[in-house]
């Protein structure tokens, strides 16, 4: 399988402050990649890298296996949109994309009738770009990422903005260009569930760091389950849990809940082990975590790391 | 190159502030004269109604040239300039974005003040009293010009690039267009060799060219060239050099 992105040793600095931290990061042909985390944790700093908005501190990026000056011809294989799609107010989405179609070298002129087709806005022939709401700006942008017929989209919070209805359309419009067209796709957002109904792969960012890289099998697996408990202890609890278990993941929530990321498969010990030494538990139950839960519990740092 | 250069230039020609800021420079050329062509009508001692001193207009008018190259550039890429990151990321390298939008603005520049100066010059002719050599004297006095006003237009393209302000142009352009010929001469004006420095600054230089045109004594001088080279390389250099690191956001 080839490899369309590569990052080595990826870093960039502002100031004082170092924002990308030795990203080693590759995409293979085919996949969609789904970049997550939070506001400020680098994600769309990590995407302006890959396109050349920001020139990186150290590290080298290789895409389509090119380098340095050659890969700015490799680039032309790709569609960026990162964070809010600019287009010229004035103009119309069509003499926007005309614009860009010049700018490209595309010759065929019914690309833009097709790609505005293809996102829902061949019908906006006269409103100007200034007078798009949110979602029909997302769309046109993820149009002229279409226009040009790239090999990979990468797309930074492509469903910002978008009603319900659009972002449903858009999560097709992606899965079908990736299985009928074999268009590669980075994306990130902070949607989540929309990502674990879309991606075959996880990648989490935390501080400028991949934390977690998983396939959708390896999320499944890890995300699956959970111990949830309630007891009239918690401090207690905690206390017998990391004597008998040192490895023990858990989380101390409001209401005397516990829950407890590892050891599931010895749920029925913990309970005997709570009771047995005196913590009353009032309930007890294992629960499927959604890649939302997930995420928080990674990304957003957990009590028992 | 070739392909950015078409786009710009289909944009370029669908942006109305280009015939706006064209048609309000071409107004003004017009309004003088035809102030200058009526009022001995209503004055019959009226000196001014000659080709010399609506030419004179222009000599003098050099920062109101620099203004409207400075509105020129505004307008041709103004908040534009956000619209490049989407360039970039298509592998068009910041060179050409800076050098491409340079050329074509310029050209419009030029051109615009091409049909400025034959519609001066038609109007000067053809509705006022013409006083001998006024129209060679003209053409030297704007032909030394040129340098200045194209170094002016490269620093405005080179800060306009970096996303300077407005306000900081402005100040910037005053500093070096206009005050720097008194500041060189109060700086420098005990240190022998660098006493006459003052004569190679901008300011310096216009007024020369105003105070010879008016005398009738229009001549090339090589000193608006030097200074024009050395301010457009110096724009030229340090805003290619920092665009090309420039975050683009």
């Amino acid at each position: 399988m080839g490899t369309i992105i590569e990052t080595y040793q990826l870093r960039k600095v502002f100031k004082q402050a170092e924002v990308i931290k030795s990203v080693n990061f590759s995409l293979k042909k085919g996949e969609i990649c789904a970049l997550i985390g939070k506001n400020g944790a680098g994600k769309s700093t990590f995407f302006k890298l890959l396109s050349g908005q920001l020139i990186p501190t150290s590290g080298d990026i290789q895409l389509f296996g090119k380098s340095g000056k050659e890969m700015e011809q490799a680039k032309k294989r790709i569609g960026f949109m990162i964070e809010e799609p600019a287009f010229f107010p004035n103009f119309t989405a069509y003499q926007n994309l005309e614009y860009f179609r010049i700018q490209r070298g595309v010759v065929d002129k019914k690309r833009i009738h097709k790609v505005l087709e293809i996102v829902g806005l061949a019908h906006e022939r006269k409103k100007k770009f200034k007078d798009f709401s949110m979602g029909m700006k997302q769309r046109l942008g993820i149009a002229l990422c279409l226009l040009s017929s790239p090999d990979c989209l990468v797309l930074d919070e492509p469903i910002n903005g978008l009603d319900p209805e659009g972002i449903r359309e858009i999560r097709q419009l992606l899965k079908r260009l990736n299985q009928e067209n074999q268009i590669t796709i980075l994306i990130s957002s902070h949607i989540l569930a929309e990502l674990q109904l879309l991606a075959t792969r996880f990648v989490f960012i935390k501080n400028g760091k991949i934390v977690e890289d998983l396939s959708r099998t390896a999320l499944d697996e890890k995300s699956k389950k959970q111990i949830r408990l309630v007891v009239n202890h918690p401090a207690k609890a905690a206390q017998l849990l990391e004597r008998a278990y040192p490895d023990i993941q858990f989380q101390i929530l409001p209401d005397q809940v516990i829950t407890i990321q590892n050891h599931i498969e010895v749920a029925g010990e913990i309970n005997r082990l709570l009771v047995e030494n005196g913590v009353d538990v009032n309930e007890f139950r294992t629960e499927v975590l959604n890649l939302e839960e997930y995420f928080l519990g990674q990304v957003e740092g957990n009590n028992n790391d | 190159m070739i392909n950015y250069l078409k786009s710009e230039h289909y944009r370029l020609l669908r942006k109305k502030s280009l015939y706006i800021t064209s048609g309000i420079g071409f107004l003004l050329i017009v309004a003088a004269a035809a102030v200058l062509h009526y009022f001995p009508r209503i004055d019959p001692t009226f000196p001014y109604a000659t080709s010399t001193f609506f030419y004179s207009n222009v000599v003098a008018g050099w920062v109101l040239i620099m203004l409207f190259a400075l509105i020129f550039n505004l307008a041709l890429t103004g908040k534009d300039l956000s619209v490049i990151k989407q360039s970039v990321s298509f592998g068009i390298s910041r060179n050409t974005i800076y050098w491409t939008k340079l050329i074509l603005t310029l050209s419009y520049f030029l051109l615009i003040c091409l049909v400025g100066l034959l519609l001066a010059i038609s109007l000067g002719e053809n509705l006022l009293n013409t006083v001998e050599h006024s129209v060679r004297n003209f053409l030297i006095a704007c032909f030394n010009m040129l340098p200045i006003v194209l170094s002016g237009f490269f620093m405005i393209h080179s800060l306009r690039m970096l996303n300077a302000g407005e306000s900081i142009i402005i100040f910037l352009m005053f500093f070096i267009f206009y005050l720097s010929g008194n500041i060189l001469r109060a700086l420098f004006r005990f240190i022998p060799g660098l006493d006459e420095l003052y004569k190679y600054t901008p300011n310096m230089l216009l007024n020369d060219n105003l105070v010879k045109f008016l005398n009738h004594e229009s001549a090339f001088d090589y000193r608006f060239w030097i200074t024009g080279f050395v301010i457009s390389a110096l724009s030229l250099l340090i805003g290619v050099k920092k665009f090309a690191k420039k975050p683009i956001d």
